[in-house]
C-alpha cells in the first residue's frame, strides 16, 4: 500500500529516534513479563519428558505421583478432551492445504523424539511437581529410530509417521540448466551444511494460567501469537469464546514463541484443577525440546559468464524436520523462493525435500528458510567472484536484481533493489584495512548479501486491525492485539497514530495483545507486524482524523483541507486553533465517534505453482548486505572479528534507533550462527541442554556493528516501510565464511565456523606427529 | 529459617528454606520481580544482584547464606523516586529491546564503574562478557554506558 | 531442589564433625558455583548441605617466601591481592581467566580445586607450582602435594570426611610466568590452558621451568619432558618449540562432542610455546 509521499521535513514524530515507553518501563523492571505473576491458590506445573528418541510406551503409571505430597493433578494423554493440536500456519483463518500438520499434546502410545511430552502435573509447589514428575513410572520400548534426512529417506528407513518420512517436497524449474551450465565460462559446485539451532531467548517459555469470573479461560504467556486461543479450544474442547490469551511482553521470541509452547498445559492444568496455574520451563528444558532452526545440506551447482553474470543455478536443498512437522513445509518453502539470492537467475533448477526424523523438531526462526540458503548462495557467488577475478561489490552489482527483474519462482520485483548500493556502504563502513598484529595471523574482508520476505504468503489473505481513540481529555488509545518480542512492535504504533493525530507521543497510550479486548492483529512473525498492524493503525488513524475533522470544518469555519492535527490541537486558517476536549465534546453532542476501528487486508493473490508459475509469492522483500573484517589466527584456527557492518534498505526507519537495534541484534545473532551455536544431537540424544554448551556470543565475541540504514521511500509498510524483523540474520555466516577465504584461501562450508574446523581447513590437523 | 539481611538499604528478616536460591526468596517470598530466571545455572547473567556490592547470580546463593549480608537489586538504584543516570542512559541510547537482559546488564556495569569509573568501550564490553543478550547485539547497550560514564563525570 | 537439612558451623571442629558424621550423604558448599547447579538440576540429592563460608579460611598471607592461601579465598581476591601480584602473580592471570565476573565473585580456591573440572585453570595452576595442600579431618591433618590431589576425572584424594583448608605455594617473584587458553567463546571454559614459569640465571640459562595443562586430560598434567628439555639451556625460540613439541607428544587428549583430541593436541603445542615465549620474556625484563 504505496501512501502518498511524505517527505522527511513534514514527519514530527515518525522517522525521529523517540524513547520507546516500554524501554523506560524495563530499565525500572517495571514490566511484568509471563513469569513475573501470582495468583492467589496458584498451582505449579511441570512436564514430563521423554528420555528417548524413539520408542514405543508399554506402560504409563501415575498412581505413585497422584499419591505425593501436594499433587493436584497428573494428567495423561487419555485425560486430554482432543488430544490432537494442528501446528499449521500460526492464526490462519483460511485453509492452507498442504502447509497443514498436527501433532499429539501428550503422547499415546509412542514417542518420536527426545522431549517429546508424555504427562503433565500440577502440585502447590515446583519442587513437589518435579518430585512427582519423577514419580510417574513409563516402560517404554525402544525403537530404531532415523536421525539424518538422508537416512530417512532410504528404502527401507524406519518411519518416524506411518504417511512416510518425506514431509514435503517443492521444486521450481525455469529455462535449461543443463545447456547454460555446460556453456558457463565458469561453473563453481559447492555442498554447504547448516546446523541445528536454538532461539535461545533469555526468557524461556512461561505463563499463568486461571479461570476468570465468567468462566473464561485466561492464559497470560509470553507469545509471539495470542490466536493460539482457537487451538487450546478446540483441545479442551470449549466454544473458542471462552479462551482468552493476554500476551506479555516478551523476553525475546526469534520464531521461537511461535508456535504453542505452554498454553494449551496451562489451560488442561487451570480447567482440570479449577486452580491458576504457572508454568515457566528451565533453560534445559527449553534447549532440550523446544522446536529448532531446520539444518539443511545445500548443494550448487553455480554457473556464469566470463562478465560474473550468472547464468545458471542448480541447487538441491534437504532439510531435517525432527519428528514433528511444525511450520517445516513452509520453512521449506521460503527456503525454495529465495534460494537464488538476490540476483537474476535465467535458468534455475530448485529441488527442495525435507524429511522426518527422530531428531528435535524444528521449526519456525528468524529468517524462517530464508536464513540458511544465504550462506549457501553467498559462498558461491563469492567463489565465481575469485574463479573471475572480480571483486565481491562488482559481481553484485552485475547480478543485483532490478524492478521489472522475477525471480527463479516467476514473481516480479515491484519495488526499488537498492543491493549495489547497500554494498558499497557496508563494504566502505569497515574503514582501512587492519594490519595482521602479529606473523602467524592474517587478516581478510568478506561481503554477503540477501533478500528476506516480509509479510506473509499473498496467498494467505493476511489481515491486521487496530482501534485508535480519544479519550475526553484529548489523550489518545491505541488498542491492537501485536504482540511485542522486543522489537518495538508497540511503541511503532504508538509512534504512527501520534504523528497522523497531531497527538504528542507521551499523550499516547497502547494496549496491544489481547485476543478478548483488543482488535486481532495475527502473529508478530514473518517481518509483518510493521507492514500490517502499522498500516492498520495508519488507516485507522486516517479514518478517525477524517470523521473528526469533519466536526471541526463547522467549529472553525474552514474545509478539511485548510486543517492540521499537530501540537494537540487542530489548526485553521488565520491562526485560529482549537483545543481538542473542545473538538471531543462537540462530536460527542453530535454522535460522531471518537475512536475507530480499521482492518488492513494486504493485497492477496492465487496460490503459485512453484515449478511451473509466474506468480506472485511474497508481498516483497528487505534486501541487505553486510560486511566483515576478521583475523584468521593461522595455527589454532581461530577466529576474531575485527570489524562489521551492516548495511539495509528499510524503505523508511519509523524509529531509526529502533531500526539499528533490529540490524545490529540481527547480526550478532546470525554471528552466532556461523561462529558458535550448535545443538549437538547424536542418536536423537541432545547434548547441548545448557547455556554452558549451547554457546550464544557474548560482548566479548563480537565488535561494535555499524548499522548502515538506507531509505529508498519505497516499501509496503505505512510510510513506505519495509520489514527489518528477520532480514539482518541472514548475511553474517557467509560474510564471515568470505572474510575467513579471504584471509587464508580456505573455503569453510559447514556451520558453525568453528576454530577446529578452521584449523582442519588450514591443514593444521594432518598428521601431527 | 529466618536470614536477617540488608535489602536495597533496608534490613529485612526472610523466611527461608535452605533449598531455596536467593533468586526465589527475592521473586516468591518477596515478590521482588526485577530478577528473573534465564539458566539456573549462572551463565546468562539476568539474576545478577549485588551482594555486598559484588555481582553474583542469585541463582547459585542459597537463600539462608545471604543471612548478615546487603543485597542489591534494581530497584536499590532508584534515586528519590526516579531513574538513576545509567538507567536513562540506557532508555536515551536504546539500548533496551526485550528487556530480560537489562537489570542484570544495569548492576554489573555499575559494579564494575565502582571500581574502574573511565573504562574505554573495549574495557565496558568486557566487563559486560558475563551478560548474555540476545536482542540488541551490545553495541547499544556500550553505547549507553560509554555515554554515562562521559556524562557523569565519573573519576 | 530437593530439599536437605543446612548448616552453616562457625569452626572447624565443628565443620569436621558434621562431614565425619554424615559423610556422602552430605555436600560442602564454598562458593556454590558448581554445587548450586548440581542441585538445581537434582543431579544430587544430599541429605546434608554443610556451608563453610563463615570458617577463618579467607586470607592470603605471605611467609618465609611461601603464600598461603585459605582455602576460602575467593578468585577476585586472588586478582586484587597485592601480595599476590608481587610474589605470585601468575594465580592473579589465571584467576582472570576462570568464569565471568559473578564466578568471581563467590568461587573459591578450595572449591575449584576440590571439583577438579578437567578445563579449569587454578588446578592447573596449583601443579604447575608444585602446591601443598592440607586436607582437615576430624581425625587430623594431613599434606598432599598437588600432583597427588588430582586423581581423576572430578575426582580428588579428598575423602567425604575431609575438608581442603589451605593451600601452600611457593613465591616466585623472579619467574616469568604466563597463562595461555584457548576457549569456544570469549570467557568460557577453557578448551587448552597452559601455565608457564620460567626463570633464567645470570647467564642466560633456564634455571627452573614449570608447565602445566589444563583441558588435555582428566586431570592436570605436567609437562616434565618439556621442562627438562629447557633447564640448563638458553631459552631461544627453537629451544622453546622443541619443549612445545614435546609437551605435545607426551599427550593424548579425549575427544568430545565440541572438540576433538587432535585439536586440543595442536592447541596444547601451539599455546605451550606461545607461554613459553612470553614467561622467558618476562624472566629476562625481571632480571
Amino acid at each position: 500500500m504505496a501512501d502518498a509521499v511524505a517527505t522527511r521535513e513534514t514527519l514530527r514524530v515518525v522517522g525521529r529516534a523517540v524513547s520507546r515507553h516500554d524501554a523506560r518501563d524495563k530499565v525500572a523492571a517495571a514490566t511484568a513479563y509471563a513469569a513475573d505473576w501470582a495468583l492467589p491458590g496458584m498451582l505449579h506445573a511441570a512436564v514430563l519428558r521423554s528420555p528417548y528418541p524413539s520408542a514405543r510406551i508399554l506402560k504409563l503409571d501415575t498412581a505413585r505421583a497422584v499419591a505425593l505430597p501436594g499433587v493436584a493433578v497428573v494428567l495423561t494423554a487419555k485425560d486430554v478432551p482432543r488430544n490432537t493440536l494442528a501446528t499449521d500456519v500460526p492464526g490462519q483463518t483460511t485453509t492452507v492445504g498442504p502447509l497443514r500438520a498436527t501433532l499429539h499434546v501428550l503422547a499415546e502410545d509412542r514417542v518420536r523424539h527426545q522431549g517429546e511430552p508424555v504427562a503433565l502435573v500440577a502440585a502447590e509447589t515446583l519442587e513437589q511437581a518435579r518430585a512427582a514428575v519423577e514419580a510417574i513410572d513409563v516402560e517404554y520400548e525402544r525403537t530404531p529410530g532415523v536421525f539424518t534426512p538422508e537416512a530417512a529417506l532410504a528404502p527401507g528407513a524406519p518411519r518416524v509417521h506411518d504417511t512416510g518420512n518425506l514431509l514435503a517436497q517443492w521444486r521450481i524449474a525455469r529455462g535449461d540448466v543443463a545447456t547454460a551450465l555446460a556453456r558457463a565460462a565458469v561453473v563453481v559446485e559447492g555442498e554447504y551444511t547448516t546446523q541445528l539451532v536454538d532461539a535461545a531467548y533469555l526468557e524461556p517459555e512461561s505463563g499463568v494460567a486461571w479461570i476468570d469470573s465468567d468462566g473464561v479461560i485466561t492464559i497470560r504467556l509470553s507469545t509471539q501469537v495470542i490466536e493460539h486461543f482457537r487451538d487450546v479450544a478446540e483441545v479442551l474442547q470449549v466454544p473458542q469464546n471462552r479462551v482468552r490469551v493476554i500476551g506479555t511482553y516478551l523476553g525475546g521470541g526469534f520464531g521461537g514463541k511461535e508456535d504453542v509452547t505452554v498454553e494449551v498445559y496451562l489451560g488442561l492444568l487451570a480447567l482440570k484443577t479449577g486452580r491458576p496455574v504457572k508454568m515457566v520451563w528451565t533453560r534445559q528444558e527449553s534447549l532440550l525440546a523446544r522446536a529448532k532452526r531446520h539444518p539443511y545440506r545445500m548443494r550448487y551447482r553455480t554457473g556464469a559468464a566470463a562478465t560474473g553474470e550468472i547464468v545458471a543455478q542448480q541447487i538441491e536443498l534437504l532439510g531435517d524436520a525432527g519428528a514433528y512437522a511444525y511450520l517445516s513445509a513452509l520453512v521449506l518453502l521460503y527456503s525454495t523462493v529465495t534460494a537464488g539470492g538476490p540476483y537474476r537467475v535465467p535458468n534455475v533448477e530448485v529441488q527442495a525435500r525435507v524429511a522426518y526424523t527422530n531428531n528435535p523438531p524444528t521449526s519456525a526462526m528468524r529468517g524462517f528458510g530464508g536464513m540458511q540458503t544465504v550462506f549457501a548462495y553467498e559462498s558461491q557467488l563469492d567463489r565465481v567472484a575469485r574463479a573471475l577475478g572480480m571483486d565481491p561489490v562488482e559481481i553484485r552489482r552485475v547480478n543485483a536484481l532490478r524492478r521489472g527483474d522475477s525471480l527463479p519462482v516467476g514473481q516480479v520485483v515491484e519495488t526499488h533493489v537498492a543491493l549495489p548500493e547497500l554494498c558499497e556502504q557496508a563494504w566502505a563502513a569497515l574503514g582501512p584495512p587492519t594490519p595482521p598484529r602479529a606473523p602467524h595471523v592474517r587478516v581478510g574482508r568478506g561481503l554477503a548479501c540477501n533478500l528476506q520476505p516480509y509479510g506473509r504468503i499473498v496467498w494467505l489473505h493476511d489481515w491486521s486491525s487496530a482501534w485508535v481513540g480519544f479519550e475526553m481529555d484529548g489523550s489518545l488509545v491505541v488498542r491492537c492485539g501485536v504482540p511485542d518480542v522486543g522489537g518495538g512492535q508497540a511503541s511503532s504504533l504508538c509512534q504512527i497514530a501520534a504523528e497522523i493525530l497531531g497527538v504528542s507521543l507521551e499523550r499516547v497510550s497502547v494496549h496491544i495483545s489481547d485476543s478478548a479486548l483488543t482488535p486481532l492483529a495475527g502473529t508478530t512473525t514473518a517481518s509483518r507486524q510493521l507492514y500490517m498492524s502499522g498500516n492498520a493503525v495508519l488507516k485507522a488513524s486516517r479514518e478517525l482524523r477524517e470523521q473528526l475533522l469533519g466536526v471541526a470544518v463547522t467549529m472553525l469555519g474552514a474545509d478539511a483541507g485548510a486543517l492540521t492535527m499537530a501540537d494537540d490541537l487542530v489548526r485553521g486558517p488565520g491562526g485560529r486553533t482549537l483545543a481538542l476536549p473542545d473538538l471531543l465534546r462537540q462530536c460527542a453532542r453530535a454522535g460522531v465517534p471518537r475512536g475507530h476501528l480499521a482492518v488492513y487486508n494486504a493485497p492477496a493473490g492465487e496460490p503459485v505453482d512453484l515449478a511451473t508459475g509466474s506468480g506472485k509469492v511474497f508481498p516483497d522483500y528487505t534486501y541487505g548486505a553486510h560486511a566483515a573484517e576478521v583475523e584468521v589466527d593461522t595455527e589454532t584456527g581461530v577466529v576474531r572479528l575485527l570489524r562489521y557492518a551492516a548495511a539495509h534498505d528499510v524503505g523508511r526507519a519509523i524509529n531509526p534507533q529502533s531500526v539499528e537495534g533490529q540490524i545490529q541484534g540481527g547480526a550478532v545473532q546470525g554471528l552466532g550462527y556461523g561462529l558458535m551455536e550448535e545443538v549437538v544431537v547424536e542418536d536423537g540424544i541432545n547434548l547441548t541442554t545448557s547455556f554452558a554448551t549451547y554457546l550464544i556470543p557474548t560482548a566479548a565475541d563480537v565488535p561494535d556493528v555499524e548499522p548502515v540504514v538506507v531509505e529508498s521511500g519505497e516499501g509496503l509498510g505505512p510510510f513506505n516501510a519495509r520489514g527489518i524483523g528477520e532480514p539482518p540474520i541472514g548475511p553474517p555466516a557467509a560474510a564471515v565464511a568470505n572474510a575467513i577465504a579471504d584471509a587464508t584461501g580456505a573455503r569453510l562450508t559447514r556451520l558453525p565456523i568453528t576454530a577446529e574446523r578452521v584449523a582442519r581447513a588450514l591443514g593444521r590437523l594432518d598428521g601431527e606427529p | 529459617m529466618i536470614a536477617r539481611m540488608v535489602l536495597n538499604g533496608r534490613p529485612r528478616e526472610l523466611d527461608v528454606r535452605p533449598e531455596q536460591t536467593l533468586l526465589e526468596a527475592l521473586r516468591d517470598t518477596l515478590g521482588i520481580f526485577d530478577v528473573k530466571e534465564g539458566c539456573g545455572e549462572g551463565v546468562c547473567g539476568v539474576c545478577t544482584v549485588l551482594l555486598d556490592g559484588r555481582p553474583v547470580s542469585s541463582c547459585l546463593v542459597l537463600a539462608p547464606a545471604v543471612r548478615g549480608r546487603a543485597v542489591t537489586t534494581l530497584r536499590g538504584l532508584e534515586r528519590d523516586g526516579g531513574l538513576h543516570p545509567l538507567q536513562e542512559a540506557f532508555v536515551r541510547y536504546g539500548a533496551v529491546q526485550c528487556g530480560f537482559c537489562t537489570p542484570g546488564m544495569l548492576l554489573t556495569a555499575l559494579a564494575f564503574l565502582e571500581r574502574e569509573p573511565r573504562p574505554d568501550r573495549e574495557r565496558i564490553r568486557a566487563a559486560l562478557e558475563g551478560n548474555l543478550c540476545r536482542c540488541t547485539g551490545y553495541t547499544k547497550i556500550v553505547d549507553a554506558v560509554e555515554a554515562y560514564v562521559r556524562d557523569n563525570g565519573h573519576g | 531442589m530437593h530439599p536437605f537439612e543446612y548448616a552453616a558451623p562457625e569452626t572447624l571442629p565443628d565443620a569436621l564433625a558434621l562431614l565425619r558424621e554424615h559423610g556422602e550423604d552430605a555436600k560442602v558448599l564454598a562458593g556454590g558455583q558448581s554445587l548450586v547447579p548440581i542441585l538445581t538440576y537434582r543431579l544430587a540429592k544430599p541429605r546434608l548441605v554443610v556451608d563453610i563460608n563463615a570458617l577463618p579460611f579467607g586470607e592470603v598471607t605471605a611467609e618465609n617466601g611461601r603464600l598461603r592461601l585459605g582455602a576460602l579465598v575467593r578468585h577476585h581476591q586472588l586478582e586484587e591481592s597485592e601480595t599476590i601480584r608481587r610474589r605470585c602473580p601468575v594465580l592473579a592471570d589465571a584467576a582472570r581467566l576462570i568464569g565471568n565476573v559473578r564466578v568471581r565473585s563467590l568461587g573459591t580456591v578450595g572449591g575449584s580445586l576440590a571439583h577438579a573440572d578437567p578445563a579449569a585453570e587454578l588446578p592447573a595452576v596449583m601443579t604447575a607450582l608444585d602446591a601443598r595442600l592440607t586436607l582437615a579431618s576430624a581425625g587430623g591433618q594431613r599434606h598432599v602435594d598437588a600432583r597427588d590431589f588430582f586423581t581423576g576425572l572430578l575426582t580428588t584424594a579428598l575423602s567425604s570426611e575431609e575438608l581442603l583448608v589451605a593451600i601452600d605455594v611457593p613465591a616466585v617473584p623472579a619467574h616469568g610466568w604466563a597463562v595461555e587458553e584457548l576457549s569456544r567463546r570469549a570467557g568460557d571454559f577453557a578448551v587448552v590452558a597452559v601455565v608457564a614459569l620460567v626463570s633464567v640465571d645470570r647467564q642466560g640459562h633456564v634455571d627452573d621451568a614449570r608447565v602445566a595443562f589444563a583441558g588435555v586430560a582428566d586431570q592436570p598434567v605436567r609437562a616434565r619432558a618439556a621442562e627438562d628439555a629447557l633447564r640448563g639451556h638458553e631459552p631461544t625460540t627453537e629451544r622453546l618449540g622443541r619443549a612445545a613439541t614435546a609437551a605435545r607428544a607426551a599427550l593424548a587428549p579425549p575427544s568430545d562432542a565440541f572438540v576433538s583430541g587432535e585439536y586440543r593436541r595442536l592447541v596444547a603445542g601451539v599455546l605451550c610455546r606461545r607461554a613459553l615465549a612470553r614467561a622467558v620474556a618476562r624472566a629476562l625484563e625481571a632480571r
